[in-house]
This record gives structure tokens, C-alpha cells and sequence, in this order.
């Protein structure tokens, strides 16, 4: 299975990388590399358990970089991905993926269970960190539109203290969730 | 708050990270305020040049205003008469100078010859005819890319020596730049800005070196006070403020005034065994200007919180030199003595408001040279000035209860809130009246743990802070007997203090509201005097001066971003008819 998943990324990252090319001359190098899974300007994600970049904050995307090469947070793709690039590169691409126009969400969300998720969401005083629409600001990221199985991996996750990195705000509040406020949270998010 | 503590929002109940809005970065939110690095505006119209004889004697300084806390005891006792108890009522606005930048002010000005040098937030600097208010230059300084502060981009002011100020930036840099013109001369990078470390306090000129601190004790620093070369920028020394190797202390029961703090020693103790190297991110942030003794070659300063702020389970041990008051060689930076007032602190309530040298009574009756600390803990500390040695304590300022409830995961709720009592306001003394006052808060809050592994750089409190909207909250200016620790007077406020204090020879004290008023108070009995509504906070230390004859005090106007008080953009300039 990892080695079925490598092989796919790296034919996408081949395939990816000229995408890339063709669409925009002002893609810095090393980003060239994250379309072939995350798409085109991050906009396309190659499966949707990988995030939306396009439109999230540069602070977040900075962070995370950052956090990945320094072990705070891990991935067994994104891990390799950032190792040895500098602050000024990883800085270049968390501009690069802020500046892009986030997609359109193509996911078919269940009316019901994405009402229930917004219930859960104002219950748990989300957008105090996130803002209104869940747009998110400096470090916090941005989940509107994120894909829905890459929102129910990272709540699970938080919820599962696999995912540490954010000073214990997000491990706090997922504690207080279970699996099926999970499920419909991220019906919500990816609605919005 | 650095925080600092601080954290703390008046109209939101804060959860964990939502103060992380206020977390900005270069990029982003300063793009329209931070300019080039080069001055605009003309040279100062004459040669601006401060000797150390001059910055030694401040203290007795009638004309000018040489330190941001007057002089290096910090006793913001200014000697000038001639506004006065009798006459203060007429007080009025000379002029008003307003700077470009509409947010947080916490300078105190410093007025050198008739010239005066304010800062702003996000580090503007501007020289001003201290008689008219004209401006001379302006400098922008060029935030760097990351910038990486808990409680707004403040700047509390500038030091000078010789020809040359000296500041400390958001983007934790120390610049020096000629009085005359506003260039930059040198920059020097203190510490690195992703790491959490920023600079908002005003430096400390003093010997050829500038000593500064750092903020950062809701990052995961290691905190510091350095000395610089005055001329080159060099650093010269520093001293951690934790120390790689002792850092558990005595195993403290209890706090300063002997109350037990119900740590699990046993506990803590088991932990340390298991890793000792959490020193490197134990906080212990500088953030307030040191007091320094010449005869002594002392510096004397205070240490705020251990990180993160609320979990404390990882990091056992009294977390020293977090929460106390410490004194160092100037010359080396050599460790001398220190004092914690709360081991293993899990509650933000840290050490802040800069130390005060001056003299009080000791248990024998007798004089001695005192350093003097008013705590968020709501107590005024009096100790020896040689040895360190605690020689009395205040009664409580503002309300204390359920002192020392441990934070629980639903919020625990104690007295002082995480901002004081005292918080950086600097305080100021009356040595004829004995009399120390300290501007208080007061606000109940609830306290909240959080595990939380340390998040590179990233706002790390490992709980919340939560005010309790129900209930009210208010500020108290007091008065306290430095021979007695007994309260001589207060004057309750409708809004928390912060910002500071000055006394004067006038036997008046001048304390500011975030609601606009600025007043002036009978130092010995507390009657308000006078009153004037500046228009938006009044949030940082009054100072004064004395120019064509006529004595000014002068008092910043721009609100504070932590506590959401109303912002402006002014500096207020008061004078007699």
C-alpha cells in the first residue's frame, strides 16, 4: 500500500510539475512540485484526504511547513517534501498558494448532516479563532470549502493527539466532539 | 504578555488561540505602516548630546526627562515644583501632537533639552519641539518578515546617550539611531523573531552599553537580558534567565507570602528526572526597563512568567529565574542574587512592573537602600537592595481569593485575573511621603489547562485565560506605606489600570483610564485634583519637564489594544495658563 501510494505521487508529481508550468510563470520553484498533489495552484487536490492550499493563509502554510521539517508535525509525503528547503522558500510558497483563488468545492454534502455541523460548530465557538465564514486568519487556517476527508482525518487526528503542533487548542476542542460531530462538521466546513 | 501576559481580551471570554488574532505578521498587517527605514522631516535645529553625568543625575532633573522611568532607580519622582497641589486645577492642554499611527501607545516620552522623543506601535519614532509640538523627523522602522507578539505591536519608548537613541523593535532588533536626524547608525538582530522573541520595552542606556530585555514568555523562549555596545551594537553580555543547570530551585511550598501553592512535588520531581532540557523553551521573559545602581554596579529586573503559561507538567521544578526579581553585575552581567515570589507558576502572574530603587525602613526601624516591585499578585515587595532579602510585603492591593487554586480543564476561578493586580505599569514613589503607587486591575477570571507540546514558536499557553462577564471588573490607583506595607489611600476606577504612574515634587500623582481621563491626585491623601478627557486611552506613564520656564507634563493618548480601550494617535502636552 506505501509503496503503491509513492509510486502514484511521484508519476502525479512528473505530471504535475508541467501543469504547473503551463499555467503561470510566477510559481516559485519549489512549489512546483506540491501540484502534483495538491493540483494547480493547490486547487486540485490529487485525492481529497490531500488539503486545499489555494486561498489558505501564508501564515498557516508557513507554519506548517515549517513544522513538518522540524518534526512537530509529520507525513510520511510531506515529511521528505520539506526537508532542506529554507524559510525564504517556504516562505515564497506559503505566499504563492495565499495568493490563489480557492475552487469551487465539488463535494456533495448532506443538508442535514452539514445543519447538525454548523449546530456543533457554533457550539464549540469556532469562528472566535477561525472567523466568520471560517476564513481563517494569520496562523489559524482557513477550512471553508476544505475537502471533506481531509477535515474528518485532521479533527480525528487532533482528536487522537496524532496532530500536536497547535499548542493544544485544537487537541482541546476536539476532545469534546465525537466521531459523528466529525462527520458532520465536515459536511458544514466543505459546504461552506 | 508579556502578556506578558496578558492575553486577555475585556469583552471576549478567550478561548484557547483566539488570541492569536492578534498575532500579525510583517507581511501582512504592517504593510501600510511600516515604511522605509530612513527619516522624513528635517534635523533636529540643534545639536542634541546627553552625557552620562547627565543620565547619572537625572533624578534631580527639573528641566529634562532623561530615562522612560526618569532616572536609573525609576522612581518617576520628578523634582519640578512648579505645577502643584495648590495650583493643578488650572492645568490645560498646551498642544496636541498626533502621530500616523492609530494604535496602542505605551511611550513615555523622553524630553532632552526642549526636544522631545516619543514612539509609537509598530516602532515609529518622532522628534518634537517640546515647547510647540512641531515635528522634526519621523522614522519608520522596517518591520522584517515575521514579526511574533501576544498583545499588541506596542513600543514603550526610547533611551538616549550621547548623541544616539536607542530602540527595540517587533522584530526583536536593537537600533540605534542619531538623535539629530533620526538615520539609523546600527541595527543589531537580538534573537530570532520566528522563535517568539520581540522587543516592545525601551532600553536602558547606561556605561556605553544599552540593556534590553525581550518579551516572549507565551512563546517558548529562553528569556534574556543582554548589553550591547553603545558605539558598535556588539553584544557585550547576557544573562539567561534561566539557567541550563539549577533551574528546579529549592522546591518551593510556598509563594512569597507564604502561601502554599499545592504543587505535587513528588510529581514534579519524577518528571524532572525523566528531562531537564525543557530549559530551552522555559520563557522567562524581560520585558520592562531594568533599574540600575551605579554605586553598586548593579542591574536590578524582574522576570515574568515560565512557559507555557498554564500547563505546567512538563516543565517541573520552581522554573527559576520565571516570577522573580534578580540582580546582575552591569559590568559582566554576572548573577548576584534573586528573589522568586511564585515557584512553578501556572497562572501567568508573573513579575512585570519595572523595579523601583529607593529606601524604606527596615524591620528595625532603621533605613536601608531598597529595591521595590509591585506584583500582578497585587502586592508591593519591598527587599534589601545588597542581599535581595525580602523585608516586607503590602497588603493586597485589589481583591485576593482562592489563592492558589490550580487551573482545571473547566476553569478554575481565582483572584488577581491573569493581568494583575500590577501589570507593566511602572510605578512610581513620593520618598518624602514614603509612599509607593501602583495603577491595578482588577479582573476575575477563570483558569484553564491545557496539555500542549511545545508548537514551535506558535502562541503556547497550555490552557485559557477566561474573564468572567458576569462579574464586574475595575482598576484601583493605591498608595502603599513602603515602611509599613499598609495602604494610605486609593481611588477606585469604572475601568482596569494600565499604564503607569508619575509623582512629582508637587506632591501630585498623574495616572490615566482607558476611558480617556487623565488626573491628577493629592499625593498624600488621594483627593482627585484634576481631570482633563484626552479623547481616546489613556494607557501609558505621564512624564514631565520643564522648557522656556514653564513646567509641562505630557501623557500618551492612544488607548490599548489588550484591554480593547478606545485607540488614538496622540500625545497630550499639559501646562499652566
Amino acid at each position: 500500500m506505501k509503496h503503491a501510494a509513492r509510486f502514484l505521487v511521484v508519476t502525479a508529481l512528473l505530471l504535475g510539475v508541467a501543469a504547473a508550468r503551463s499555467q503561470t510563470a510566477a510559481v516559485p520553484p519549489k512549489a512546483e512540485a506540491c501540484a502534483a498533489c495538491h493540483g494547480p495552484g493547490g486547487a486540485r487536490s490529487l485525492v481529497p484526504a490531500y488539503p486545499i492550499l489555494a486561498g489558505q493563509t501564508a501564515r498557516y502554510l508557513y507554519l506548517q511547513l515549517r513544522d513538518f521539517q522540524e518534526g512537530r508535525r509529520s507525513n510520511e509525503l510531506m515529511s521528505p517534501m520539506v526537508a532542506g528547503m529554507t524559510r525564504d522558500e517556504m516562505r515564497e510558497i506559503s505566499e504563492y498558494f495565499a495568493k490563489q483563488k480557492p475552487p469551487v468545492q465539488s463535494f456533495k454534502t448532506d443538508p442535514e448532516k452539514a445543519r447538525l455541523g454548523k449546530l456543533k460548530a457554533d457550539e464549540t465557538l469556532c469562528t472566535m479563532c477561525h472567523l466568520g465564514g471560517f476564513a481563517g486568519q494569520n496562523e489559524v487556517p482557513r477550512v471553508a470549502g476544505q475537502n471533506y476527508d481531509y477535515v474528518v482525518k485532521q479533527l480525528s487526528d487532533f482528536k487522537a493527539r496524532k496532530r500536536t503542533n497547535d499548542a493544544g487548542s485544537m487537541t482541546s476542542v476536539a476532545s469534546t466532539i465525537n466521531a459523528q460531530d466529525i462527520e458532520n462538521l465536515a459536511h458544514y466546513l466543505s459546504g461552506l | 504578555m508579556q502578556f506578558n501576559t496578558p492575553l486577555v481580551q475585556r469583552r471576549l471570554s478567550l478561548a484557547v488561540g483566539a488570541a492569536l488574532a492578534v498575532i500579525a505578521t510583517g507581511a501582512f498587517a504592517q504593510a501600510e505602516i511600516s515604511g522605509a527605514a530612513a527619516p522624513t522631516g528635517s534635523p533636529v535645529p540643534k545639536s542634541v548630546s546627553v552625557s552620562q553625568g547627565q543620565l547619572d543625575a537625572a533624578g534631580a532633573d527639573g528641566t529634562n526627562f532623561l530615562h522612560s522611568n526618569m532616572n536609573y532607580a525609576q522612581t518617576r519622582y520628578y523634582p519640578a515644583t512648579q505645577i502643584n497641589t495648590k495650583n493643578v486645577a488650572k492645568l490645560k492642554p498646551a498642544f496636541v501632537f498626533q502621530t500616523e499611527v492609530l494604535e496602542s501607545m505605551e511611550t513615555a516620552p523622553i524630553v532632552v533639552d526642549g526636544i522631545m522623543y516619543i514612539t509609537t506601535s509598530y516602532n515609529h519614532v518622532y522628534a518634537l519641539d517640546a515647547k510647540t509640538g512641531k515635528e522634526f523627523w519621523h522614522y519608520k522602522h522596517k518591520m522584517g518578515a515575521v514579526t511574533t507578539y501576544c498583545c499588541g505591536p506596542n513600543n514603550r519608548g526610547v533611551a538616549i546617550m550621547g548623541d544616539k537613541l536607542y530602540m527595540g523593535t517587533l522584530d526583536a532588533k536593537l537600533l540605534a539611531l542619531d538623535a539629530k536626524t533620526g538615520k539609523v547608525l546600527w541595527a543589531t538582530q537580538i534573537a530570532d523573531p520566528e522563535a517568539g522573541y520581540s522587543e516592545t520595552m525601551a532600553p536602558v542606556a547606561v556605561n556605553g552599553k544599552v540593556l534590553i530585555g525581550t518579551n516572549g514568555g507565551e512563546y517558548g523562549i529562553r528569556g534574556f537580558v543582554k548589553a550591547f555596545d553603545a558605539n558598535s551594537g556588539k553584544e557585550l553580555w547576557s544573562f539567561a534567565t534561566i539557567p541550563e543547570k539549577g533551574h528546579e530551585g529549592v522546591w518551593a511550598v510556598n509563594d512569597a507570602t507564604g502561601r502554599n501553592m499545592h504543587r505535587d512535588i513528588a510529581a514534579e520531581k519524577a518528571q524532572l528526572a525523566k528531562s531537564s532540557d525543557f530549559y530551552k523553551t522555559l520563557g522567562g521573559g524581560v520585558w520592562m526597563a531594568p533599574a540600575v545602581d551605579k554605586d553598586s554596579n548593579t542591574a536590578f529586573f524582574v522576570v515574568g512568567n515560565p512557559s507555557p503559561d498554564l500547563y505546567g507538567a512538563e516543565r517541573p521544578g520552581d522554573n527559576l529565574y520565571t516570577d522573580s526579581i534578580v540582580a546582575v553585575d552591569l559590568n559582566t552581567g554576572a548573577y548576584k542574587w534573586h528573589h522568586q515570589y511564585v515557584a512553578h507558576d501556572v497562572w501567568d502572574l508573573d513579575a512585570v512592573s519595572p523595579v523601583i530603587l529607593t529606601e524604606a525602613k527596615g524591620k528595625d526601624g532603621k533605613m536601608r537602600k531598597v529595591a521595590i516591585h509591585g506584583g500582578k499578585t497585587g502586592h508591593v515587595y519591598v527587599h534589601d537592595r545588597a542581599t535581595g532579602e525580602l523585608i516586607r510585603f503590602s497588603e493586597a492591593m485589589v481583591p485576593q481569593e482562592n489563592m492558589w487554586v490550580l487551573p482545571t480543564k473547566d476553569g478554575a476561578r481565582m483572584l488577581p485575573g491573569a493581568n494583575g493586580g500590577v501589570e507593566w505599569s511602572p510605578m512610581a514613589v513620593n520618598p518624602k511621603l514614603r509612599l509607593a503607587y501602583a495603577a491595578n486591575l482588577h479582573q476575575p477570571m477563570t483558569y484553564h489547562v491545557e496539555q500542549a507540546a511545545y508548537p514551535g514558536g506558535k502562541l503556547w499557553l497550555g490552557g485559557a485565560f477566561k474573564v468572567i462577564a458576569a462579574e464586574k471588573q475595575w482598576g484601583r490607583l493605591a498608595a502603599v506605606n513602603l515602611d509599613t506595607g499598609k495602604l494610605a489611600w486609593k481611588f477606585d476606577t469604572e475601568q482596569p489600570l494600565i499604564g503607569g504612574v508619575l509623582a512629582t515634587a508637587g506632591d501630585l500623582v498623574f495616572n490615566g483610564e482607558g476611558n480617556g481621563l487623565f488626573r491628577a491626585f493629592d499625593a498624600k491623601t488621594g483627593k482627585k485634583l484634576w481631570e482633563y478627557q484626552c479623547g481616546a486611552g489613556v494607557n501609558a506613564p505621564a512624564v514631565s519637564y520643564t522648557t522656556g520656564g514653564k513646567q509641562y507634563v505630557a501623557v500618551a493618548a492612544g488607548g490599548n489594544t489588550q484591554l480593547d480601550f478606545k485607540r488614538g494617535n496622540s500625545v497630550v502636552v499639559f501646562a499652566l495658563p
